[in-house]
């Protein structure tokens, strides 16, 4: 057995279990249950492969302790003109600037701007990208792939084939995308929600379901954005408590009128404490 | 690779389970006739089906991320650059206020134009309608206007009229192309622009849900049309519902449609509401109506306001642009720029009207 000298090879019960042969090691993912993992497996685990995506907002990447984690559902809620989408469309164009991976940009409300993240791209520092301007902006703009999605079953079949695509690749070791972004699942989910009928709910919580299982069986980060509603006195965040559940890391952000600094606070950590707040600058 | 991996849709993948076709080499050996069949689906999708297996067959192991191979009909962000930057916008009249917009209402976008009565939404909304139609050899786009009127405002004289103060403004600034092009000359007559704006009048909110629903249809047999205007989106939804979350339902299901028609058939959508007071931080302030879920449902929204005696747009939300406001007036020939400033930048606006193209015609 390959894996007998690595002090990991608890990581496979015996007996029941059949151990694969010697490659799971290097695959990292449970593939089809047919391997258990204990906590120092996935320390190891989270500690290798999960890695912080960062946004390039430092005040973001401060409150995440670094970014949007890979692995993790990570929902942006805000009002209306709040920096949702900027903060979508630079952290596409920072993961790709540094070349982490692809990303792959679900667009439902046709403001995936093309031409502000080109500004974006053209606004970092040389040390980023280290290539002339007019190749890497072509470089880091082809590694960012969007979709326009306009209802639910759009988002449902979309996702599917992006598992699909993800477990043929996965072989392939190639640069794979490491970040989903959906910009925003609010405006898709809100027609179908509420009501008598609890079809809209049912379908929500198999988006939920297929956004985590995504996220942890092909590394994904996911990062998606949500409205805020009025609340009894507050506005609150949209979609209700039984979402509340769905996101690993939830963030709230909000703009004064007419500024460009914006207020990030958690809401919501598996990590780090909640309701911290940072300020940050939207880039211009 | 099994059928269940297969890059098809869920509905093609379960049927093909379900006639038994479990294995590639089983799919390959089918014609698409027999699949068609046995599938009971169309003969063009079996084909498809049939493509997608034989491309799988022979790409095992081949490298790609190519961007069309994860996700059918997705672009890289590099193709949609040089789309985007080819694509034209659709003149407001008012170069201060194209400023701000980033050179007009885009098209591929939904557009919320707000503010108070009078302050000159359904001014804009005509303008539009007018401006649109500037044909491509002065620098507009040469296409047709859909306009969908709830409350009644929309007055065909004053349409006539802002028309001849649109062609008025073109034949000042193109003085030599209009002796010589008869034919375009033709076309430069108010009669024709107004032939050109479809006009559906609508009564209750149930029309309006309607209408929405069968654009779809209506645009696949105008494919020339580039802006459909609702002026206002607001007004019956405002009137006769009484359930908020369903109104809330009903117009975010409403929103996603039209994004859907910008994005497929390459239009802008322009969306007038009109405006209602919020109660927020101890103080009544104006704000659009139909609440704040619906303010997150277009991609730009500009807000129309006085300050003192001028109009002012402001753009409160854009993806691309920053927040940004500008003056602008209403006058007979429509929405210009504001008086005061009208001398300097009259050559601005007309700069602007001229695009692209006004180089050879003004070789002659």
């Amino acid at each position: 057995m390959a894996a007998a000298g690595s002090g990991g090879s608890a990581g496979c019960f015996p007996g029941p279990y059949p151990t694969p042969s010697g490659e799971e090691k290097n695959q990292d993912e449970r593939q089809g249950g047919q391997c258990l993992l204990n906590g120092m497996d996935l320390l190891k685990d989270v500690t290798e492969s999960k890695r912080f995506l960062p946004t390039g907002l430092q005040g973001i990447d401060a409150l995440l302790g670094g970014g949007l984690r890979q692995g993790q559902l990570t929902e942006l809620t805000g009002q209306s003109s709040s920096g949702k989408t900027q903060v979508c469309l630079c952290s596409a164009s920072h993961v790709a600037a540094r070349q982490l991976g692809h990303v792959m940009y679900l667009d439902t409300s046709n403001s995936f701007s093309p031409s502000r993240i080109a500004r974006i791209v053209d606004g970092f520092p040389f040390s980023l990208v280290k290539l002339p301007k007019n190749v890497r902006l072509e470089r880091v703009m082809t590694s960012i792939v969007c979709k326009s999605v306009f209802d639910i079953f759009d988002l449902f079949e979309v996702l599917h084939q992006l598992e699909l695509s993800l477990k043929n690749k996965v072989k392939c070791g190639n640069s794979n995308i490491c970040l989903l972004i959906i910009d925003s699942i609010s405006a898709l989910l809100a027609p179908i929600n509420g009501g008598k009928y609890p079809r809209g709910r049912s379908m929500m919580m198999s988006v939920a379901m297929l956004l985590k299982k995504l996220a942890d069986e092909h590394n994904l980060s996911v990062l998606v954005t949500n409205h805020m509603v009025a609340g009894n006195g507050a506005p609150k965040p949209a979609l209700g408590e039984s979402w509340k559940t769905v996101p690993h890391v939830r963030l709230a952000i909000s703009r004064a009128r007419g500024s460009n600094i914006c207020t990030a606070t958690v809401l919501k950590h598996t990590l780090l404490a909640s309701g911290r707040v940072m300020k940050f600058p939207v880039p211009s | 690779m099994e059928i269940a991996d297969l890059p098809i849709s869920t509905s093609h993948r379960a049927k093909l389970l379900a006639a038994g076709y479990s294995s590639l080499a089983a799919l390959s050996a089918a014609s698409p006739t027999r699949l068609a069949r046995d599938l009971s689906i169309e003969i063009q999708e079996a084909e498809d089906i049939l493509k997608v297996a034989v491309g799988a067959n022979k790409s095992k192991g081949v490298d790609g991320l190519s961007t069309s191979s994860v996700i059918k009909g997705a672009q890289n962000a590099w193709d949609m650059l040089s789309d985007e930057q080819s694509r034209k916008h659709i003149n407001t009249g008012s170069a201060d206020l194209n400023n701000i917009l980033g050179g007009g209402i885009h098209c591929k976008e939904v557009t919320e134009i707000g503010g108070v009565p009078g302050i000159g939404k359904t001014q804009l909304g005509i303008q539009l309608a007018i401006n649109v139609q500037i044909p491509v050899e002065y620098g507009g786009l040469g296409g047709k206007a859909v306009y969908i009127d709830t409350e009644g405002s929309f007055m065909a004289e004053r349409v006539y009229q802002i028309a001849e103060g649109c062609i008025s403004d073109i034949l000042e600034y193109f003085p030599y192309c209009h002796d010589k092009a008869l034919s375009g000359q033709e076309r430069l007559k108010p009669e024709s622009f107004l032939a050109d704006i479809y006009y559906f009048r609508i009564c209750s909110y149930t029309e309006q849900i309607a209408v929405i629903n069968y654009l779809e249809k209506f645009l696949q047999e105008h494919k020339d049309v580039r802006i459909v205007i609702i002026d206002s989106v607001t007004f019956h939804f405002r009137q006769d519902f009484d359930d908020m979350a369903l109104r809330t339902r009903v117009l975010s299901g409403l929103s996603l449609k039209l994004m859907k028609l910008a994005k497929a058939y390459n239009l802008a959508v322009v969306l007038l509401n009109q405006v209602t007071t919020k109660f927020t931080e101890g103080s009544f302030q104006l704000t659009l109506a139909l609440g704040d879920s619906w303010s997150h449902s277009c991609t730009n929204r500009l807000i129309l306001y006085w300050n003192g005696n001028e109009r002012y747009a402001y753009l409160d939300k854009s993806p691309s642009l920053p927040v940004a406001s500008a003056p602008y007036a209403v006058t007979v020939k429509g929405v210009r720029d504001t008086v005061s400033s009208n001398n300097s930048k009259r050559v601005r606006f007309l700069g602007m009207l001229s695009g692209a193209n006004w180089a050879p015609i003004f070789e002659h």
